[in-house]
């Protein structure tokens, strides 16, 4: 177990750094010369300059890279082109609202998915079956900017049931959740109706089904924990989608999260700052796949007692 | 050996959204009128701010020497004045005046402190320019009143006093104004939580209103209509306001305008400088069709910078053609047709509404054989990119001008920024010669009549195409009364405002 | 039948639209301001949008943009993906060890935001849309060539060309492509479900291609600024647009099974 969390981090350390690197030479990968390409291509000379030290562009790559690291360790992102405050705390202003988006999109992800793939399962090859997963793969095929609109339109223009957006109360976060949590719930409900079709061919599942048990006890009790580790690791290798979703969906609702920030500081041409938030997310995300892979190790008897590779 | 069932995994996926919800929820409805704004003014210091948002809130909460009355003269507002000599301006401070809402009474040290700050160069307020080059120095006579001793000889030089008054304690307590402003004025501030909610209160009834920001105009009329804000000024495409129309509870009021849209060039390009391809693209410009269908027929054609029912403005001045045929023959010597076109960049800010003006004018000028490529910028960038001269041709808005020395901002040979908004770079002995003449003028008849002739002369250069003037438009549910329109589009209405 | 018959149609009308929509005599820019917001009636099915253009015209040529960059990006994502994950797999050792702790650091970037990033610092244009998407979308089909590499090569043909002395691009190309045909196939239709999904994305910030241009994504954020006066303007490309996606995750769907592919879930 031991050996297996330390190697676990210690890749989660190297992608981290990776991805740190990667998110450092995004500018510098652009074609051309990005100081142009932020100030259009007419402008002059000195300003270029100017912008340039500003950026510490004029170094030579190597102190950029360091300086970038030993800001990276003091937690100091620098400070936004725009309106010159420190990123780390316009980062922080934004944090609360993309994670609770985020945090009811997963949340309507799971209220969605467990009763819908539990019941293909349970019907298997029947038209609930079929009907389940079609409307799953339905689900995948809507793109977030097209169903927040259509919420919109259905739910607060013609029935007049929800608020459109702005964060005013629970019933605000309705809509943004929805479209969040669709793509995810579809995805999960087939997931959870795969690992439940094979749990249940397991021997452990038949001597329960031999006790006597009810089928729904059976799936309740043995088959849906047993189901539980895969749709976990699911569950964090999917953060990543939604959280690309919630950038999206902070957009179709003007939602004052970190997508919003990227998005406007990407029109502003801020480059320091989109940089701080793809790699904000990007951390998110690798810090939670590795989370996620410990948990799994922990419930997982075979990896904990060390007898897997 | 730890289980994790079902039933656990159930709880902490709830438990844990369900805290951060608890967190944000929101403020609950304290019974103030509401404003729908879609943007909020970046801030409430009189001496800083320059955006058109902040002046018209810090309108609400400071009071002002001088003011304007409908013909744009300038008006008695704080303040009274004599002309005692062509250099030397004594105000006297109204006798009945409100007090600052902290209670201290509003004297002339408070008006030289106001405007002594403004003055030092130091303080790099952006108002400075203009009133440095007038004033040499202010005196106070006792309590109320303030004498201005001026460099030069200036007509106007009351209507450059419209700067809120700031208690002098407190500009030298250096008092961050721009968050928690504190003036004189009908309405003094309660809070400002966030990014999106300011909230103020009426002095003389405690009524409270507060500024919404919500941007997406979609949302705004949503939140109209639900009841969720009371009333909004301008900001929508004409299509939600016709919406808006046949909504029961909801009224619609429109005012005429003085904001002034045109479409810029840069002088020094080598094809924009040219005065056929300008006079081209003005003639090729169908604007009462834009006006008609793409504004809803809220606003007027414009053929110059000040409306022709300003004191200074031209009433005379020709109607500028839609002539199709024209601009084509006029870009025919120069060797473009539609066939084979001239190619120009047009910048516009990103503002859905602003672009799709500009994607009409593109395809008008297409048929005359003027290929223009959009570019559109966040606000910001394409602001700085028209300060700095990096144009071909964009389009924008003077917003609120009252003086006519507007002219020489924007015209005058040495008006090239940084030192006025001269951002075509245009060059012209005539127009120098006039706007020098008419600032000269020992009156103001003689001052009109001089402006006059110099719009009639930029109407033939054409340094600039005008295009319209944009109404404003009020929009409030039926509850919301006694607003009226300014027209510069100021929310001097919720003086007066009233919920019934 | 349905399952089968239906996205089939839906991907054969989008083929076909966009390679010969322009036997319609479209003019997708055209401005008629008397024509602006129109509803949909039976001359003009689709209606008008905020300009006076016909939506029809533009949604046509929106499906031409869609096309195009998604069958580009597909095929230089997979062209790039098989080629390292393959080599990566067969020359192994610390060649392999790099290649795998790359594609976990692009991995480590959530779906579209790498892209997102991309295209806008790159600036709009359709061309910089298949460079950001390729770079997104490249790790997808290396990571499949490698695990499929790494069981075919002991194979007992792989391993007597390898004795023969073949060069390594022979036997990739000759040898192991053919063989991981079905699995690659699969990957493919699903990622071109997930690329028509991006650019609209893409194009829906504003990031992606420049207009006047129709791109369902820019369409449908047009469409959202009058959805209460002319929903439309939303409902028009949003329903195109989900149609083809729907399909072509159908037809992946079918071909999975009938090629007895077993993948990865979709995500």
């Amino acid at each position: 177990m031991l050996s297996f969390v330390i190697s676990r981090l210690l890749s989660a350390l190297f992608v981290i750094f990776g991805v740190s690197c990667l998110v450092f030479f995004l500018i510098h990968l652009v074609p051309g010369d990005p100081v142009e390409v932020m100030l259009g291509e007419s402008s002059q000379p000195a300003d270029r300059e100017a912008l340039r030290a500003a950026l510490g562009l004029d170094q030579p790559i190597l102190v950029q890279l360091m300086n970038y690291f030993n800001g990276l360790l003091h937690f100091d992102l620098g400070e936004s082109l725009h309106s010159k405050r420190p990123i780390a705390d316009m980062l922080m202003e934004r944090i609360p609202a993309t994670a609770t988006l985020a945090a009811a999109g997963l949340l309507v992800a799971v209220i969605i998915a467990f009763p819908l793939g539990i019941m293909a399962a349970m019907k298997k090859d029947t038209a609930w079956d079929s009907g389940a997963m079609f409307f799953s793969l339905f689900g995948i095929s809507i793109p977030n900017f097209w169903m927040g609109p259509l919420l919109i339109l259905f739910f607060s223009l013609w029935l007049g049931w929800l608020p459109v957006s702005g964060q005013s109360g629970i019933e605000s976060l309705v809509l943004p959740a929805l479209t969040l949590g669709t793509a995810l719930a579809a995805i999960l409900a087939r997931m959870i109706r795969a690992t439940l079709l094979e749990v249940m061919g397991e021997d452990y599942i038949r001597t329960a089904r031999a006790k006597g048990l009810s089928e729904r006890a059976v799936i309740m009790n043995h088959g849906l924990k047993n189901a539980m580790l895969p749709v976990i690791t699911l569950l964090g290798l999917q953060l990543g989608a939604l959280l690309g979703g919630a950038m999206i969906t902070e957009i179709v609702f003007s939602w004052p999260g970190i997508g919003q920030l990227t998005i406007d500081a990407i029109n502003r041409r801020d480059y320091p700052v989109v940089q701080a938030c793809i790699l904000l997310i990007s951390l998110t995300y690798v810090v939670v796949n590795t989370l996620t892979d410990l948990v799994y190790a922990w419930m997982d008897p075979r990896i904990r007692l060390g007898n897997a590779q | 050996m730890p289980h994790l069932t079902g039933k656990h995994f159930f709880a902490l996926l709830l438990l844990l959204p369900l805290s951060l919800l608890l967190a944000s929820c929101a403020a609950p409805d304290n019974g103030a009128l509401r404003f729908g704004l879609s943007k909020m003014p970046v801030t409430l210091d009189p001496r800083f701010s320059t955006d058109a948002t902040s002046s018209r809130i810090n309108r609400l909460l400071y009071q002002r020497l001088v003011d304007f009355d409908a013909a744009s003269m300038p008006a008695p507002s704080l303040a009274t004045w004599q002309k005692l000599s062509p250099l030397h301006y004594r105000f006297t401070l109204a006798s009945e005046r409100a007090l600052f809402s902290n209670g201290e009474r509003l004297t002339s040290e408070d008006v030289k402190a106001t405007y002594a700050f403004i003055l030092d160069a130091e303080n790099a307020s952006p108002h400075r320019l203009t009133l440095a080059r007038s004033i040499e120095r202010i005196e106070t006579r006792g309590d109320d009143v303030i004498d201005f001793i001026l460099k030069e000889a200036d007509l106007l030089f009351p209507g450059r006093l419209g700067i809120g008054i700031l208690p002098r304690a407190l500009i030298e307590s250096q008092h961050p104004f721009n968050r928690s402003p504190l003036g004189s004025g009908a309405y003094q501030l309660v809070a400002w939580p966030d990014d999106t909610h300011l909230r103020l209160k009426r002095r003389s009834d405690d009524l409270l209103l507060e500024f919404i920001e919500v941007t997406d105009p979609n949302v705004r009329v949503l939140k109209l209509m639900r009841g969720e804000i009371d009333m909004m000024q301008n900001d929508l495409p004409p299509e939600l306001i016709r919406y808006l129309s046949n909504e029961s509870g909801i009224t619609i009021t429109h005012g005429a305008g003085s904001n002034f849209a045109y479409l810029g060039f840069n002088m020094e390009d080598e094809f924009t400088g040219v005065q056929q391809v300008r006079e081209a693209i003005s003639l090729a410009l169908d604007r009462d069709s834009i006006i008609q269908y793409v504004l809803g027929e809220s606003a007027r054609p414009a053929n110059a910078l000040l409306s022709p029912d300003h004191w200074a403005g031209a009433p005379a001045l020709h109607q500028i053609a839609y002539d199709p045929a024209a601009a084509k023959s006029l870009l025919m010597p120069l060797g473009y047709t539609p066939e084979n076109p001239l190619h120009l960049t047009y910048k516009t800010s990103s503002d859905p509404f602003r672009l799709r003006l500009a994607t009409v004018i593109q395809q008008q000028l297409a048929e005359v054989g003027i290929k223009v490529e959009l570019k559109s910028y966040d606000w910001g960038t394409f602001y700085g990119d028209i300060k700095a001269g990096r144009f071909q041709m964009y389009s924008l808005m003077w917003v609120g001008i009252k003086l006519p020395d507007i002219f020489r901002y924007v015209f005058h040979s040495t008006a090239v920024p940084p030192e006025g908004a001269n951002r075509g770079r245009f060059i012209d002995a005539e127009t120098d010669r006039l706007i020098e003449a008419a600032e000269a003028a020992n009156t103001i008849e003689k001052q009109s009549e001089l402006y006059q002739q110099l719009q009639h002369h930029l109407v033939q250069q054409l340094p600039f195409v005008p295009l319209w003037y944009e109404d404003h438009v009020f929009i409030a549910r039926d509850h919301v009364s006694g607003y009226t329109i300014a027209r510069d589009g100021n929310y001097d209405g919720l003086l007066d405002v009233k919920r019934q | 039948m349905m399952r089968l018959w239906f996205p089939a149609a839906i991907f054969i009308l989008w083929f076909v639209l966009a390679l010969f929509g322009q036997l319609f005599s479209l003019s997708p820019d055209h401005i008629e301001l008397s024509r602006i917001l129109l509803p949909p009636d039976a001359n003009e099915w689709f209606g008008y949008d905020d300009l006076g253009r016909s939506l029809w015209d533009r949604l046509i040529v929106g499906a031409q943009t869609s096309f195009i960059v998604s069958i580009a990006v597909v095929a230089i994502s997979m062209l790039i993906g098989v080629t390292i994950g393959s080599f990566s797999a067969f020359i192994g050792g610390w060649f392999d060890h790099l290649i795998v702790r790359i594609i976990d650091i692009f991995l480590a970037f959530p779906g579209i935001l790498l892209a997102i990033a991309l295209a806008g610092l790159m600036g709009p244009g359709i061309d910089n849309v298949v460079i950001a998407l390729c770079v997104v979308g490249w790790v997808g089909f290396a990571r499949l060539s490698r695990a499929q590499v790494m069981t075919l090569k002991n194979r007992d043909h792989v391993q007597a060309a390898i004795a023969l002395g073949a060069s390594r691009s022979r036997i990739i190309f000759k040898h192991l492509v053919p063989l991981m045909a079905a699995p690659l196939i699969v990957e493919a239709t699903f990622a071109i479900a997930s690329v028509v999904i991006a650019e609209a994305g893409l194009s829906f910030l504003g990031l992606g291609i420049q207009p006047p241009t129709p791109s369902w994504g820019s369409m449908i954020r047009d469409g959202t600024r009058y959805m209460l006066v002319a929903p439309h303007m939303v409902l028009v490309p949003g329903i195109a647009l989900m149609l083809v996606v729907l399909s072509v995750n159908l037809l992946g769907d079918r071909l999975r099974d009938w090629l007895d592919v077993r993948t990865r879930d979709r995500h």
